[in-house]
């Protein structure tokens, strides 16, 4: 959908998405025409840490008060944002010429907060998202307070991309990780923790007539029942994560409508520092023990479909059909897998998974059943959400059950799901070792050429098919719920659902 | 009477002490080391890196007389530590918390009350009548039926159904009053409705005790009318014990409001409880248990000492 | 079996029923509660799925009985380890004192100042979700309940006769605990039992429900109803069941213990606590006649009373005969049991519930010169000549007195009824309390009746009785609770009274027959609910002539005002009364004739009367 071609054209596509998506609507036109949105937020954020892995909802929050060099547009191209224009220039080093934005203080966007925010999330232990990706920027140069220059050791076609994602914000340059500055469209007002956030209109933003509400009132329903309850009762406008339960509901109301779209997936992650999923073969025997068709029914509603694979949509370039059903549930295939690894009998292990979000606590019991058939006898550890991220975080589990999306819908974005090299994170497998899978993924960032990225990912696949780094279950559709009068809010396309809270600088009351 | 409050008043802060101390030994006396206690899941061994960084945050590497002074003046001092999550101080989020989780409870033994004097009273006068017959079920079910069993069906009738009242939440009184008392209404009620059953058979069972007080014989043998043996004489009496169940059931909710602050997203102090235990976030645990614990212990010498005020008797007891 | 325990039938066949399907569900042909069938799901009953499938396909049923199984077992677990533990604390620190009540009782009962839910909260904390701390923390959390209740009783049976002869003659303190205390203490230890089940029961569901009690795919009740609640469109009957099935659970095990405790407990009071308060009036109050010129203050003909209900026409009073003029002191006198005090209450219509007047007449003079029968009045009809026109001082003043209520507010409350000004009223109530003797009567108005001395209290008493100078007091065994001295200064007040107020009647009921002597005018001796003789007192104590007149008088010790020393035999208890004189059993002149039939009054002088066909004879 985006990115890809080879490099001219693909330095070309970004460079045309940069110019039309110069200023989004007339000026002013809108302007302001207030009302605050009541939002229900499905989860606190476990920080206001603004690079750190912290989850969608946070991610949503951390899209009204801050903004990246680039974002992706409601069509899900890639536009700028403090970045008026990026190119590469002939030695492969991409070139950032920032706008006139200024911080929530007043003061003046530049080139140095960029610099710094790279060196920041760089750093070693910074225990950032992207910190992965941005060590492999050599250096950062400021020729001037507006331009940014990025170099690579050799030149990086996805780059750009990384800076779009609701973790790698830019921060004002000495403020502290967590703090609430930002050049977002929207200034955190007050707080309330595991309750409650205020936000109000920051009157600098850079985009002229935006953002259109007054502020935003989000709220932490933690019980996805009571979510319900309050958008059917008409206390919130706006929902994130309809259950999937309700969605039908939501969408037959009169009052209410759905926005939703398929594009998260949920999968298995695997503790591979200690046994036995260390052991390749018990991974791939759990990836061949699951029905997929039950989980789909059974914690989604029949809102989604069966994941058997990398999750690497039909409707992609990247999709490789012969892979359709790679790890199809078959559970002798499963028993012979951990004979062959030498649990002939199966084992005990922990399945962490979580019961703030109903769909991964029904994601883990099924999951917890049909291990149970091929001998693997998994005890459910369900706490609230941001435990789980940080029990994921430090590996305190054997298995997990995790749902997500890819940073976009270029194979790429799947890095975060898939590369062990990069710092451990709730994401992916702790303490996996991929070697072959980075060094594709390194590969791949680094070709220009369609067919041979296409060959690359493939390969990539396949490793991954045998190795298990990951054990996908299925797709699910994403919601939204909001009440009819509320309009401009998008739920983007695909694997940027997530990234939707963008699109709420336009939303506005109809 | 001051005396007797004085004494009382002692005797609550030694319970506090020892409330304190408990506390303190619950996490050190468990065998094994707290740190790895805390850290630990299951069958899960806990990272010994982790668990020596826990022990110093923790402050368990000191000796153990220390660790308790420490661990005391922080509590008279009111600073109850910071929270291991985001190093916000334990006192600062209590101190938000503990009111709201005070109104749920102040206005459901006031509904309690106001439904269920009248309503056991009159159960009691017309006892084994069909209404105290009727009275009586209801109150069994209501009490036997979980909280937030109620506070679900509660929800889909008024909230979802009726619309009539938002499904849950909360806005300070300050923001905008008439909204904050409509988001009361669903949780008080559905934490009173348990109240109420206790009030109302308390108050049946106490009516009916106080009418075969002689007393209530010499007040009709002055002549009295009815209306004036029941006022002054009858529930007049009947409400002390009332009023003492009334307070024990209000400081058993004091830390018992978790499930109905969880089924109406009510911010209060145990929904921050329920959070901090599930992070193991421990300065937070201990803080908020220590707050509640004195709460009640005081709740309890205040229930006692209106008890006093109003049973004369009573402050013989003193002296 | 009694009424109270044929009670318990019912929820101890729910508790039964209960407990006999979640332990036999191993052997029950349930289906596995694991096993899913996802297209199965939501599914409503059939004959495979009694109650349908959940949210997985998984059988409703079966969730439901294991649901419960492990819901009991941890509710049931806990309360027998805290039953265990809890005891063995209240045994040895009841049985011990001491040091080591400090160490096992009161330590446990710092538990006690932690919230329930939150020690739960804390232990759960600590060790993790699950069955296992779920049950240490219950444990925890109702051992002080037990230790509580079971030291009580401990320091209850520990002073019994027999312990302290065990413990004489040296007997093992551990062979007395489990032997003789053990068994003595299990009642209260049952209530407490079933009442720490069905609240261990919701702490439970509760935990389980937040997420922090039992794990799945285990089932729970409280998570079948967190489950339940987001399916609730799809599905509402999978939140039905579970709920039904927890509250039906908890309903069963609360009524067993209420029932328990009410079998257990036979003091409680269950029904009719207040039938003054709704009984409908009886009859037409019959219109009031003009008396006659010489009628006396009271005359009472052939007055019965009987027990109201299912053992109706059983006679407490029968044939009473009583009549007082005008200044007059009639005093009534008898055994326990004779009937004496429930004349006087009947006089006021203050009869116990259950008791009325069923027959005979008790023919009463007003202040305007009509007369009411008081045998047709009903309660409104008594509450205007209440206090008013006739009083009644009760034998036990401490009782007889609010116990919150301000001495002279209460005696303000009297002199209202009868429309004294408001004004006056305080002066009044200091007069009134001078009157009846009481020292600095300006603070002592404002004392509560605990504050005061025995015998200050019965002045206050008869000061509420003669408040609104009644024409007939009635006085109940007013000086038995008190001290001789007190006796004597408290007769000394009735006496004053007497002088003061020449026309008010009063009837003393009284088994002390020197007090009589010293007080009264008349004598009517009962026996057994029935008026044996009456006459005047000089008369009758110097000839009576009735046996148990002159048994009464004989068993008097000579010149003592001791208390009456007790006639061979005893009263007949009301169901089981002789056919003929009913005190023939224990009469030294009883003939064959005396049974046959109940003799009838005869009149051996002017002013006289007795029911002894024999009555000649006696001396």
């Amino acid at each position: 959908m985006t990115n890809g071609l080879n490099r001219r054209g693909f330095l070309a596509s970004t460079a045309a998405a940069a110019g039309t998506l110069a200023f989004l609507g007339p000026r002013r036109l809108h302007a302001q025409e207030g009302g605050t949105l009541r939002f229900a937020l499905s989860a606190y954020p476990p920080s206001f840490d603004a690079w750190a892995s912290t989850g969608t909802a946070a991610g949503t929050i951390k899209l009204m008060m801050h903004r990246g060099l680039v974002s992706y547009g409601p069509d899900g191209a890639l536009r700028g944002e403090l970045a008026e224009s990026w190119e590469a220039d002939d030695e492969g080093a991409w070139v950032f010429k920032l706008r006139e934005a200024t911080w929530h203080d007043g003061s003046p966007v530049t080139a140095a907060d960029v610099a710094w925010t790279v060196a920041e999330v760089a750093k070693p232990d910074s225990a950032a998202f992207r910190q992965g990706q941005l060590s492999l920027i050599t250096a950062v140069e400021t020729p001037d307070d507006r331009t940014v220059r990025m170099v690579t050791a050799e030149p990086l076609a996805v780059l750009p991309g990384w800076f779009a994602h609701y973790h790698m914000p830019i921060l004002k340059e000495g403020e502290p990780r967590d703090t609430t500055i930002g050049a977002g469209p929207f200034t955190l007002e007050s707080t309330e923790r595991g309750v409650s956030l205020s936000l109000k209109a920051f009157d600098g933003y850079y985009k002229e007539g935006l953002p259109k509400l007054a502020g935003i009132e989000a709220t932490v329903y933690a019980d996805e029942n009571l979510r319900v309850a309050a958008l059917e009762a008409g206390d919130v406008d706006l929902s994130e994560y309809v259950p999937w339960q309700a969605m039908a509901q939501v969408e037959e109301s009169d009052a209410l409508k759905l926005d939703s779209v398929d594009g998260p997936f949920m999968y298995l992650t695997f503790n591979a520092s200690r046994p036995p999923f260390d052991n390749p073969l018990v991974r791939r025997a759990v990836a061949h023990a699951i029905k997929r068709e039950d989980i789909v029914a059974a914690a989604f509603y029949n809102r989604g479909g069966a994941l058997a694979h990398l999750p690497i949509a039909e409707e992609s370039e990247f999709y490789n059909p012969e892979f359709a059903d790679a790890w199809a549930y078959d559970p002798e295939k499963a028993q012979a897998l951990l004979a062959e690894a030498g649990y002939p009998d199966g084992f005990d292990c922990t399945l962490l998974s979580t019961a703030q979000y109903g769909m991964h606590q029904s994601t883990a019991e099924v999951c917890q059943a049909y291990l149970s058939m091929v001998g693997i006898n998994a005890q459910l550890d369900l706490p609230e959400w941001s435990s789980r991220v940080q029990k994921g975080n430090e590996g305190s589990y054997d298995l997990a059950v995790m749902g997500t999306t890819a940073d976009n819908n270029d194979p790429d974005g799947l890095v975060n799901v898939l590369d062990g090299s990069l710092p451990e994170s709730f994401v992916r497998s702790y303490g996996i070792d991929t070697p072959e899978i980075s060094a594709l993924f390194a590969k791949g960032r680094a070709t220009f050429d369609p067919e041979e990225r296409r060959a690359i990912y493939r390969e990539m696949e396949q490793v991954a098919i045998d190795t298990a780094p990951i054990a996908g279950l299925a797709w699910r559709a994403q919601g939204y719920g909001m009440k009819s009068n509320v309009e401009g809010f998008t739920n983007m396309p695909g694997q940027l659902t997530f990234y939707s809270g963008i699109t709420l600088e336009e939303t506005f009351f109809g | 009477m001051l005396r007797y409050i004085a004494y009382r008043s002692l005797i609550a802060l030694f319970l506090v002490w020892l409330v304190v101390s408990l506390v303190f030994l619950l996490l050190h006396l468990i065998p094994g080391d707290p740190a790895e206690l805390l850290l630990s899941q299951g069958n899960i061994a806990a990272d010994p890196q982790a668990v020596a960084a826990l022990r110093e945050k923790m402050g368990l590497n000191a000796p153990l007389w220390q660790q308790y002074i420490e661990h005391v003046t922080g509590v008279l001092t009111g600073d109850l530590g910071a929270s291991f999550r985001d190093r916000a101080p334990v006192m600062e989020q209590i101190l938000l918390r503990l009111p709201r989780t005070l109104e749920v409870i102040l206005a459901a033994a006031f509904l309690a009350a106001l439904f269920g004097v009248p309503l056991g009273t009159y159960a009691a006068i017309r006892a084994d009548g069909k209404i105290d017959a009727f009275v009586s079920l209801l109150s069994s079910v209501a009490l036997s039926t979980p909280v937030f069993v109620v506070g679900s069906v509660v929800i889909l009738i008024f909230a979802q159904q009726l619309q009539w009242l938002p499904a849950g939440g909360f806005v300070p009184f300050s923001e905008d009053p008439v909204q904050h008392l409509k988001l009361l209404i669903l949780p008080a009620g559905a934490v009173g409705l348990s109240v109420w059953a206790v009030i109302t058979r308390m108050t049946r069972a106490s009516v009916l005790e106080v009418l075969q007080r002689d007393y209530v014989r010499t007040a009709r043998a002055k002549g009295l009318p009815r209306g004036p043996i029941l006022r002054r004489h009858v529930v007049r009496n009947a409400l002390i014990p009332v009023l003492t169940v009334l307070g024990l059931e209000m400081g058993t909710l004091i830390g018992g409001t978790v499930l109905v602050e969880f089924v109406f997203n009510w911010p209060g102090l145990s929904g921050y409880l329920v959070a901090a235990v599930d992070a193991r976030d421990y300065p937070e645990v201990v803080g908020i248990v220590m707050v509640i614990s004195v709460l009640f212990v005081f709740l309890n010498l205040l229930v006692d000492v209106v008890n006093a005020l109003l049973d004369p008797r009573i402050s013989l007891g003193a002296s | 079996m009694s009424r109270a325990a044929r009670k318990l039938i019912l929820p101890g066949i729910l508790v039964g029923l209960l407990v006999a399907v979640v332990l036999l569900a191993p052997v029950l042909p349930l289906a596995d509660v694991r096993m899913m069938d996802v297209p199965g799901r939501f599914s409503g009953p059939s004959a495979e799925h009694w109650l349908g499938q959940d949210e997985f396909g998984r059988d409703v049923l079966a969730r439901l009985i294991w649901g419960g199984r492990a819901s009991l077992f941890i509710a049931v677990g806990s309360a027998l380890a805290a039953a265990v533990l809890g005891t063995t604390l209240g045994l040895l620190g009841g049985y011990f004192r001491g040091v080591v009540e400090l160490v096992t009782v009161r330590a446990s009962e710092v538990i006690l100042c932690l919230p329930p839910l939150l020690l739960a909260l804390l232990v759960v904390t600590l060790l993790g979700a699950g069955t296992g701390p779920l049950i240490l923390a219950l444990t925890l959390l109702y051992t002080p309940n037990y230790a509580r209740v079971v030291y009580a009783a401990t320091l209850q049976v520990r002073s019994l006769d027999f312990v302290t002869a065990q413990r004489a003659m040296g007997a093992h303190p551990l062979a007395i605990l489990t032997r003789t205390i053990l068994p003595n203490v299990l009642p209260p230890l049952l209530v407490q039992m079933s009442l720490v089940v069905a609240s261990a029961m919701v702490i439970e569901s509760g935990l389980s429900f937040l997420g922090l009690g039992v794990v799945p795919p285990t089932p729970s009740w409280g998570l079948m109803i967190r489950a339940a609640r987001g399916a609730m469109e799809v599905a509402p009957m999978l939140l039905v069941w579970p709920s039904l099935a927890l509250a039906g659970t908890i309903l069963s095990f609360n009524l067993l213990c209420d029932r328990l405790q009410s079998v257990l407990d036979p003091r409680q009071i269950t029904a009719g606590g207040a039938l003054w308060l709704h009984r409908p009036a009886r009859k037409a109050a019959a219109a009031p006649q003009p008396a006659a010129p010489d009628a006396p203050l009271l005359r009472i003909r052939d007055l019965a009373i009987a027990v109201e209900g299912p053992r109706h026409g059983l006679d407490l009073v029968r044939r009473a005969d009583v009549t007082v003029l005008p200044g007059q002191t009639v005093a009534l006198v008898g055994e326990s049991g004779s009937g004496k005090t429930l004349t006087s209450l009947a006089l006021m219509g203050l009869l116990p519930d259950r008791l009325a007047v069923t027959g005979g007449e008790a023919l009463y003079t007003t202040r305007e010169g009509t007369t009411v029968d008081l045998a047709q009045l009903d309660d409104e009809g008594f509450r205007r000549l209440r206090s008013t026109e006739i009083s009644m001082v009760f034998q036990d003043a401490a009782a007889a007195l609010n116990p919150v209520l301000r001495i002279g507010d209460q005696l303000a409350e009297t002199l209202r009824v009868a429309g004294t000004p408001e004004a006056g009223i305080p002066a009044r109530v200091v007069d009134l309390l001078r009157q009846v003797g009481i020292p600095d009567p300006e603070r002592r108005c404002r004392a509560y009746p605990h504050e005061l001395s025995g015998g200050q209290r019965q002045r206050a008493m008869i000061a509420l009785a003669v408040a609104n100078s009644p024409r007939l007091l009635l006085a109940d065994e007013p000086t038995t609770a008190l001290d001789p001295t007190i006796q004597a200064q408290i007769l000394q007040l009735f006496l004053q009274l007497k002088r003061d107020t020449p026309g008010m009647g009063l009837v003393f009921v009284t088994h002390d027959l020197a007090v009589v002597a010293e007080i009264a005018d008349r004598v009517v001796v009962m026996y057994a609910g029935e008026v044996v003789e009456q006459g005047p007192v000089a008369e009758v104590f110097a000839r009576p002539r009735h046996p148990y007149t002159a048994a009464l008088i004989a068993s008097v010790p000579e010149g003592g005002a001791e208390r009456l020393v007790a006639i061979p035999g005893s009263v007949p208890p009301p169901h089981a009364m002789p056919p003929g004189c009913r005190f023939a059993p224990r009469c030294d002149f009883a003939r064959p004739l005396c049974e046959a039939a109940a003799p009838v009054a005869s009149a051996p002088a002017e002013g006289r009367s007795t029911r002894c066909i024999r009555w000649k004879e006696v001396t």
